[in-house]
């Protein structure tokens, strides 16, 4: 049967247009239930148990299926989630509802649709001839769904009915609103609340905690005091932001201070980029990401980005007079220049709350289910949740999801989710990490899988047609110790015309991962391998990361070579790109490839090989830093790990040989000469990556820091800055010039991929070079496959896709590739400080020399150069009266007592594990050296008790 | 326009009939072939109707969109025609043979509808001077079997009953900005007043007697016809003489009178029917070609 469907819509030019489409009903649309004579019962996927054996309801103890509305779906989803739900039947009309409103949700409750388990149905009744209902007269869009929802609900009920006459089975409609429960009671279907029926489900009470509570409107004036002034409807948001009134940014919760926030303005308004928030009401129950409306505030009410370093620690609700005084404590007087455009929430656009993972912090009064929840995140605020298992999460990692923030709450409302594990467990934390940087760590998918090549596997002569036979060559691999994802390898060898050939072979991924499949969309969305210290989440599956596409030696893998022919001066004459075929003659590490340089009785190919390579990279090296690229430090550490527990035994910093610095230079070139042939091929849609120069200011705390120590540093151009770096070092403080690099590299700006025809400016500052890509890792990251395909495609050995051409499409790409990447890096750090703390765990207190990297208005930030290790000295404690801080923000320097502290300067810390807060468990520091009364602690109590004293003082502190 | 070649002896035979009032058809000279008439034929328009007066079939869309009143007339809306001469209804139109035709059409219709006492066209303003409803109403003709005029009126009056506008609403703010709103209810709609619409009445000359409603063979024996327009109420809004003969003024009165009084049993015959297919409610089945 054919039905028209009209409806009206608003057309962005603002006129009104008409639309007509076609509708079929149908009835053969089976119901779901097994065994249903009726419908037949055949239909592929997921269905209905026929017994739904149920966790027993008091409410209805006979055996039923759910029928929830939209906004059960929306808000309780974390409820729906639990195993214990089953056999719920999703209306096609909730469904498209969900879709329109929160896209996360749909693909939530699609996932679980497609679980077996769960026996979850979705029922299109909009095309069931019985089911479908026209919109009436008077009634709007939303009545008309809530309308069809109850049609199904009653159809449900009478179908089940037929199925045999002494059937139970009855559908239980589950809605949180008021009326259309009524409503449907009236037309005589069962109905419940979402709290009465998991209230109901006596066996599994842990569900209640998960419930989002969502006060009613009628209920929010309950505890009087508003705190908050009201959020601004959107229609007013985008009056405004039209007008110029407010302006829309990205809300950025500051990490030191939760009274302070910026909000970086989107658009390209020149002034007024970046807009300071300060104080809770100004903030107005923004949350770190949120897209908000803001509104400038009268000059006269600037301030200054403020050097204080506070954490939220108040368990109680009324200390908002408590928080005032804290917020004067913030506005200090500054000197005009120093004031930044300040400003006030109006109205948030656009919510970016995502499920957070934390810990609980149990509350005082012992019978309460209300908690306060504490992200890992220092961005994000306290959460208030209620949960009757406040004893068995306490000491838990958990993820709590925000459901709400009413105005007159001093935290928002959330419900429990999931329990993720203990504290402090290797695993525990580890899942932490990756799901607080939305690292895609779940194990591949079958469908994934599927496109896998099948084992055993060779190269057959298919694969042979457009590819180089080049298992002749002497090719090597060179590598730190323990990879198994090779996906560079080198030669060299001399011509006879005496040029030099120089090969760099990288494996061939784009030849196993095809355009749109989904092992390409799968790689595509995880952008690049995370590694963290004893864990390497891939981007792609191991059979291709450590076998098929790493290139091992001595046997016989594909390759995407470069070959260059260049003269002994390293100036290249020739360039090749072809595909081919590699057989590795040796994996060598780092290590390895640097005795074989050095020792003189060894002379095998390989090794010439390797003395060749290791020639010319540093004529290459000698060139590229004359041009002005960057050589920068940042300490990296290496944990050596015990080989059973896992845990780390002892902590090492990088070291670097020439063998690294060779594989890198050429590396580098291969990447330039890639960049340069890709965009002359297509210079509307390559994949670029560029490096720009950060603003002059950036660099004003580098400039000040030498400063202090009778240096310059020149930062006009990279060049110059390189030289200055070179030129700055200290014959008494030998270690001055690492600093110094460690500060450049943190004025730095993020290097990103770009498509080349959305962007013109190509220029890569830290390397030098005005045309860059990623080509050497396509085992590891996603853009270089990319480019590989767009290389495979610009000298003819591969076919081209719609997709790659598209510029829309890529640059989408670069987007998520530049998300992931920030995401892994800060992911790689976040595990690199948990192994640090476990590392400091096992070896207790002890005592280092440290550098002063930053000063703060109370405290000091040092870098200890034998772990690498950066922490935060903090002279300021909540129960010992406050020293005497002069900070002086020219220098800069802070002087406390009688003893100044400037940037460099050398002290001794003690540092040690700070688990009295389980929240956060933590390196702590304090100083040792110099001395100071009242604030070092004195180099001989290694045994001090710091635990007890503490607790005390977290319980005064209520 | 479409014709028909007659020999000189079927010429004398209608114009000898129409002299006696007998006309080949077997119609006397007031009456009307049997008019069909359906309404909401096209789901994607705003209205629209489907007429067929003997051999002549006519199609009406009312599209309703949004525009900018007419300067001269700030709080108005305004109605645009489009008359398109389908090839299929004669030959001759193929190409660009029926434009002359459509424009020709379309201009008399402008003067017929496009003014102030036939549509009530203040009801098309959504805001002065800024937004107000522009009705774009296309005629297709599908078949030419004589008195296209007619026919048109009608089915323009029929399309015109069965537009529904959408409601919509100016929200305004402080800063004066506007914004316009949907209903999201799909029944909430403007209907027109077709109380004031006219039809046209086209009387043929033929002999010394006048018809109305002339077939084609019947158009072919006149030299001159002349077209009323007349209101329900049997007010003549706008008259036109067509063809190249001539009219002595007695006769026009003649005319004239017999266009009243034809002109008002065709309204009243017209909006019974209109009102008897409305009642029948949504779930109408559609007949007809596009049913």
């Amino acid at each position: 049967m054919l039905k028209s469907k009209t409806f009206l819509k608003k057309t962005r030019a603002g006129g009104v247009m008409k639309i007509v489409r076609e509708h079929y009903l149908r009835d053969d649309i089976g119901c779901g239930a097994p065994g249903c004579a009726a419908c037949g019962g055949a239909h592929e996927g997921p269905a209905l148990e026929p017994q739904p054996q149920d966790p027993a309801s008091s409410l209805c103890p006979q055996p039923h299926y759910l029928l929830p509305d939209t906004n059960v779906l929306l808000h309780q989803i974390d409820v729906l989630e639990d195993p214990a739900i089953r056999n719920v039947i999703v209306l096609q009309t909730v469904l498209q509802e969900v879709r329109n409103r929160s896209a996360p949700v749909y693909k939530r409750i699609r996932d679980v649709a497609n679980n077996q388990e769960k026996h979850f149905y979705t029922f299109t009744n909009e095309h069931h001839r019985e089911t479908y209902v026209e919109q009436e007269q008077g009634e709007n869009a939303n009545d008309r769904n809530d309308r069809a929802i109850r049609v199904a609900a009653k159809w449900y009920n009478e179908h089940l009915k037929k199925m045999s006459a002494d059937n139970q089975l009855q559908v239980i409609f589950i809605t949180n609103d008021r009326k259309n429960k009524e409503k449907a009671i009236e037309e005589g279907i069962p109905a419940f609340t979402c709290e009465e029926y998991v209230k109901s489900l006596t066996a599994n009470p842990e569900l209640i905690d998960r419930l989002a509570c969502l006060s009613e409107e009628g209920n929010e004036i309950e505890s009087g005091k508003i705190i908050f002034s009201e959020h601004l409807p959107l229609s007013k948001l985008q009056q405004g932001i039209k007008s110029g009134t407010y302006l829309q940014g990205t809300f950025r919760a500051s990490r030191e201070n939760y009274l302070e926030a910026t909000v970086w303005i989107h658009g390209d308004n020149e002034e007024n980029k970046e807009i300071i928030l300060q104080g809770l009401k100004h903030l107005n129950r923004a949350i770190h990401e949120d897209i908000v409306a803001v509104e400038l505030l009268p000059k006269s009410q600037w301030v200054a980005p403020s050097s204080v370093v506070l954490h939220d620690e108040g368990q109680n609700e009324e200390d908002v007079e408590k928080e005032e005084e804290r917020e004067r404590m913030l506005k200090t007087a500054v000197s005009e220049k120093m004031l930044k455009p300040t400003g006030r929430v109006v109205g948030i656009i656009k919510r970016n709350w995502r499920p957070y993972c934390g810990m609980l912090s149990k509350s005082d009064i012992k019978e309460s289910r209300r908690h306060l929840f504490t992200p890992a995140d220092k961005r994000i605020p306290r959460i208030r949740i209620e949960t009757r298992q406040a004893s068995t999460l306490e000491g838990r990692r958990i993820i709590v999801a925000i459901d709400g923030w009413p105005r007159n709450s001093r935290y928002p409302n959330g419900h429990f989710v999931r329990n993720l594990g203990d504290v402090g467990e290797k695993e525990t934390e580890t899942e932490v990490l990756l799901l607080e940087h939305d690292v895609p760590h779940q194990p591949f998918s079958q469908a994934v899988l599927s496109f896998l090549p099948k084992m055993p596997w060779s190269i057959t002569e298919k694969d042979m047609k457009n590819r180089e036979d080049l298992r002749h060559l002497c090719i090597c691999s060179v590598d730190p110790p323990g990879c198994t994802d090779i996906d560079d390898a080198l030669h060299c060898r001399e011509l006879e015309n005496g040029n030099l050939e120089v090969g760099v072979h990288i494996a061939d991924v784009s030849h196993f991962i095809r355009p749109g499949n989904a092992l390409d969309q799968e790689s595509a969305r995880r952008g690049t391998t995370v590694y963290l210290c004893e864990k390497r989440i891939d981007m792609v599956p191991e059979l291709l990361s450590s076998n098929l596409c790493s290139l091992k030696c001595d046997v016989d893998r594909l390759a995407f070579s470069c070959i260059w022919e260049m003269n002994h001066n390293a100036e290249i004459l020739k360039t090749k790109f072809t595909k081919s075929v590699i057989n590795s003659k040796a994996s060598l590490t780092y290590a390895e490839a640097q005795l074989r340089i050095d020792s003189a009785n060894m002379n095998d190919d390989i090794t010439t090989s390797l003395r060749g390579l290791n020639k010319l990279a540093k004529i290459l090296k000698k060139r590229r830093i004359e041009k002005g690229a960057l050589t920068l430090s940042s300490p990296e550490v290496r944990f050596h790990m015990d080989s059973e527990t896992h845990d780390p035994i002892d902590l090492q910093t990088k070291e670097l040989r020439e063998t690294n610095s060779m594989v890198e230079e050429f590396m580098l070139l291969a990447n330039i000469s890639v960049a340069k042939k890709i965009h002359e091929e297509f210079s509307e849609h390559a994949l670029l990556r560029k490096h720009p120069a950060p603003p002059p200011s950036n660099y004003e705390i580098l400039v000040k820091a030498a400063r202090s120590r009778n240096l310059e540093i020149k930062t006009d151009t990279a060049k110059s800055l390189a030289e200055s770096l070179d030129r700055a070092e200290s014959p008494t403080f030998p270690y001055l010039n690492t600093l110094l690099r460690i500060l450049a590299t943190r004025c730095m700006m993020q290097a990103v991929y770009f498509c080349s025809g959305m962007d013109n400016d190509f220029h890569h500052y830290g390397l030098a070079s005005p045309i860059y890509t990623h080509f050497t890792s396509p085992i590891r990251r996603y853009a270089d496959v990319i480019v590989h395909r767009l290389l495979a495609v610009a000298i003819g050995a591969d076919c081209t896709y719609p997709e790659l051409t598209d510029k829309h499409k890529l640059a989408d790409i670069c987007k998520n590739l530049n998300f992931r990447h920030k995401m892994a890096q800060y992911a790689q750090r976040a595990s690199v400080a948990f192994h640090t703390q476990l590392f400091f765990k096992s070896k207790g207190i002890v005592s280092e020399e440290a550098y002063i990297l930053f000063v703060r208005k109370n405290a000091i930030v040092v870098l200890i150069p034998k772990y690498g290790l950066e922490g935060t000295v903090f002279f300021e404690e909540k129960d010992k009266p406050n020293p005497q801080l002069i900070y002086d923000d020219e220098i800069p320097s802070l002087k406390i007592e009688d003893t100044v502290f400037h940037v460099f300067d050398k002290v001794k810390v003690k540092i040690m594990l700070d688990s009295s807060n389980l929240q956060h468990q933590k390196i702590r520091m304090s100083l040792v050296e110099p001395q100071i009364p009242g604030i070092s602690i004195p180099t001989d109590t290694s045994n001090m008790d710091l635990n007890g004293p503490k607790k005390k003082k977290m319980k005064l502190g209520k | 326009m479409a014709s028909v070649a007659l020999s000189e002896a079927e010429k004398v035979y209608i114009v000898h009939g129409v002299q006696e009032d007998l006309r080949v058809d077997g119609r006397g000279c007031e009456d009307y072939r049997c008019v069909e008439v359906e309404t909401d034929v096209v789901s994607n328009t705003s209205g629209s109707a489907r007429v067929k007066l003997g051999h002549t079939d006519i199609l009406v869309g009312v599209k309703a969109e949004m525009g900018t009143p007419k300067l001269e007339k700030p709080n108005e809306g305004y109605l645009e025609f489009f008359v398109d001469c389908s090839a299929s209804a004669t030959p001759e139109f193929e190409g660009r043979g029926g434009d002359d035709l459509g424009t020709e059409i379309a201009n008399t219709l402008y003067r017929i509808f496009n003014n102030k006492s036939s549509v009530d066209l203040k009801t098309l303003c959504i805001s002065p001077r800024e937004h107000c409803w522009v009705l774009y109403v296309d005629v297709l003709l599908l078949e030419c079997g004589g008195n296209l005029f007619d026919a048109i009126s009608i089915a323009v009056k029929a399309a015109l009953f069965n537009t529904r506008i959408p409601r919509v609403r100016v929200l305004e703010d402080e800063e004066g900005s506007k914004d316009i709103e949907l209903s999201d209810d799909p029944y909430d709609c403007i209907r027109l007043s077709v109380e004031n619409v006219p039809c046209i009445v086209t009387l043929c000359k033929i002999g010394c007697r006048h018809v109305v409603d002339a077939t084609l063979q019947e158009e072919a024996c006149s030299l001159a016809s002349l077209l009323v327009s007349v209101t329900s109420k049997g007010v003549v809004t706008c008259m036109r003489k067509v063809g190249k003969g001539s009219l002595d003024p007695e006769s026009i009165f003649e005319m004239m009178e017999t266009g009243k009084r034809v002109g008002k049993v065709l309204h009243a015959s017209l909006q019974s029917v209109l009102h008897k297919e409305e009642s029948l409610g949504p779930k109408r089945q559609k007949v007809g070609f596009l049913g």
